[in-house]
């Protein structure tokens, strides 16, 4: 090699740019920088372990235990909201995917599947339902996040096959596909927990345990407010060189790619807003008051949307009567797709105080207000259920010059609920069920709670249609 | 680009210059391909500036935006481990000019433009996309990869090879 280098010095000795060997120093020189690339490796690997070490600090339950029993998981329903319950999936220890299942072959199903690979899962890949439970024998448990008209038949398919099903909310489209659902629970005696997530939240389990239940802070509860308002989405597309052939989409139900992406908006297929959205907080309504609806108003309308590819109403208004344990109660609910503001949230307002409080950590994650006139709350301060209350300014003003009014009501005292998830939402309502399967747990959503949910929820269309008030008859409510 | 003309000392300044930049773009490109689910539709969506159309038009097709997030993702990875070591120095220093210039346009800090997304500055025209702009561009064009870096190696070996192949 020297010989060369030299033959070469020999023969351009003028050309004074030529590069010079590559000797030992010119080498090194090359090499000099590649340090930097091993320190950045080991900052990152401490880092990717500070990250691990919060996570599992901050997780709902420890992580990986030895000799946890591994739940074989299969993924039914590979879209949007399949994959944000994998990804929670994937946080659980213990699980291993078998298989994945989705008509989308092409998009959804070839993206999942990838997906896991690199968290070193092996799924296998399924079009029909039915062949992925014909084949994947093993498999523990069932994840179904498919269109709601297909829970019924995934769900009892599942469950017949000897598995444990969690399917995402709502039940099913109609009555009598949740009526069967229950009914193929209770024949199989499989669990079935439905994807109300709040149910798992762990602050509305404080809130439910501690605050309502043990301290009554609210009092009774009156009346009660909720809504989620959503700005306006454009309808989901799909590009053609992944689009379904129309046989397919056809055999499952569908009659073009426009409505197999947007099959929440079309009637017999999903349930429009007030299902998508308000069935998780009309589901807290039920929980909290500790009833269900004894009546139903609701008016609602395709305000907005383009009717060719929007059936279900994009807005609605609803006023329930509840007859509680302490009394009755009226509890309003809207949702509209026209404007985001304000978001969602679930408002309890009983004689003493009032709960404020939603999913979200970050719009209105649990606010307490007492009354003046309500006992003290120091010893719930104490107890840590509560904050301190935030320190009201003594200003007679506000900022504006305005002078309050001497009839307005003394402010109440504002308390925040010091209960936060730092897990992705879906996460706990997942865990709790993997829980009940390793039998370490009861389901905080069965599918009895879920069928009364969804009675109250589908009822409201019906309220609509019937522009007048409609009575939950107690048969409806049970099965 | 025969043979570096600059001082040693500025050479030297330039390499570390390129490494940090490099550690930069790794960082990004590598918190980006291990978050579960990374897009950049959120920051798309904000878009203001000639490209807010573009852009904004980008997040209404999922399977664009899809691959716009793979190709950014990589494309931050690799042209990061090509700066740190020196390696294609140029080429990575004009793709990653490219990527800077796009992410500037795309949430300009121009007079009039509010954003709701917080940065951790305080910026009137020149943020530090711009700034690490700039630092590219002087990396390209003082070819930082020869003075010290892999680029210095290869540079060797491809002028030998004619020689070897004529002996």
């Amino acid at each position: 090699m020297a010989d060369e280098d030299d033959k070469g010095k020999s023969k351009t000795p003028a050309a004074a740019g030529a590069p010079p060997k590559l000797d030992r120093r010119e080498l090194l020189r090359g090499l000099s920088t590649v340090p930097a690339l091993g320190l950045f490796g080991y900052a990152w690997s401490r880092q990717q372990q500070h990250r691990r070490g919060t996570e599992a600090a901050a997780a709902t339950t420890p992580a990986a235990a030895a000799g946890l029993q591994e739940i074989n998981v299969a993924l039914l329903g590979a879209g949007a909201q399949g994959q944000v319950l994998m990804e929670s999936m994937l946080r659980i220890p213990g699980l291993r995917f078998r298989a994945v299942c989705d008509i989308w072959t092409e998009y959804n199903l070839r993206r999942v599947v990838n997906t896991l690979k690199r968290f070193k899962q092996e799924p296998n890949g399924y079009e029909d339902y039915r062949e992925m439970l014909d084949k994947e024998r093993e498999l523990d448990a069932v994840i179904i996040a498919t269109p709601d008209f297909w829970h019924a038949r995934h769900t009892i398919a599942a469950l017949k096959a000897g598995k444990h099903v969690y399917c995402e909310k709502e039940m099913s489209n109609t009555l009598e596909g949740a009526r069967s659902m229950v009914l193929a629970q209770r024949e199989t005696g499989k669990l079935l927990q439905i994807g109300h997530q709040r149910r798992s939240n762990p602050r509305y389990i404080h809130a439910y345990q501690k605050l309502l239940g043990e301290a009554k802070l609210l009092g009774r509860i009156v009346t009660v407010a909720g809504q989620w308002n959503r700005a306006v989405a454009p309808d989901l597309g799909a590009p053609d060189r992944y689009a379904i052939p129309a046989d397919k989409l056809k055999q499952y139900g569908f009659t073009d790619m426009q409505q197999f992406r947007n099959w929440r908006w079309y009637k017999g297929l999903g349930g429009g807003p007030i299902v998508d959205l308000g069935s998780h907080q009309i589901d807290i309504y039920n929980w909290f008051l500790g009833a269900s609806p004894s009546g139903v108003m609701a008016s609602g309308g395709l305000l907005y949307h383009d009717p060719k590819t929007h059936q279900w109403h994009d807005t609605v208004m609803v006023i329930y009567d509840y007859d509680t344990p302490l009394g009755p109660a009226k509890a309003y609910y809207q949702t509209q797709t026209t404007n985001g503001s304000q978001g969602y949230y679930e408002s309890f307002m009983g004689d003493q105080g009032t709960l404020l409080i939603s999913e979200s950590e970050l719009n209105y994650p649990g606010q307490l207000y007492r009354d003046p006139n309500a006992p003290a709350w120091d010893e719930w301060i104490q107890k840590g259920y509560i904050s301190a209350p935030k320190e009201q300014e003594a200003k007679e003003q506000t900022a504006s010059g305005a002078v309050a009014d001497v009839r307005e009501s003394v402010a109440p005292d504002q308390h925040t609920v010091p209960v936060s998830l730092r897990d992705p939402y879906h996460q706990p309502h997942l865990q709790n069920f993997f829980d009940a399967v390793r039998g370490k747990a009861a389901l905080n959503c069965p599918a009895e709670i879920a069928y009364e949910s969804a009675v109250t929820v589908l009822k409201v269309n019906e309220a609509i249609d019937a522009k007048s008030r409609l009575a939950f008859k107690r048969e409806e409510l049970t099965i | 680009m025969e043979a570096t003309t600059f001082a040693r000392a500025p050479m030297i300044a330039i390499t570390a210059l390129r490494v940090l930049v490099g550690w930069h773009f790794l960082y990004e490109g590598l918190s980006k391909l291990t978050a579960p689910s990374w897009t950049a539709a959120g920051y798309l969506k904000q878009a203001r500036g000639p490209l807010a159309e573009q852009f904004r038009w980008l997040t209404t097709r999922p399977d664009l935006l899809a691959s716009a997030d793979l190709i950014t993702m990589w494309v931050l990875t690799i042209v990061g481990v090509c700066l740190m070591l020196g390696l294609f120095t140029r080429l990575a220093s004009v793709i990653g000019i490219g990527f800077l210039l796009m992410f500037y346009l795309a949430a300009p800090p121009w007079i009039g433009y509010f954003y709701a997304i917080p940065s951790e500055g305080s910026y009137l025209l020149v943020n530090k996309n711009l700034v690490e702009l700039a630092a590219l561009v002087v990396i390209l064009l003082t070819g930082s990869g020869r003075f010290a870096g892999l680029d210095r190696i290869l540079h060797r070996l491809i002028r030998r090879s004619p020689r070897l192949a004529a002996a």
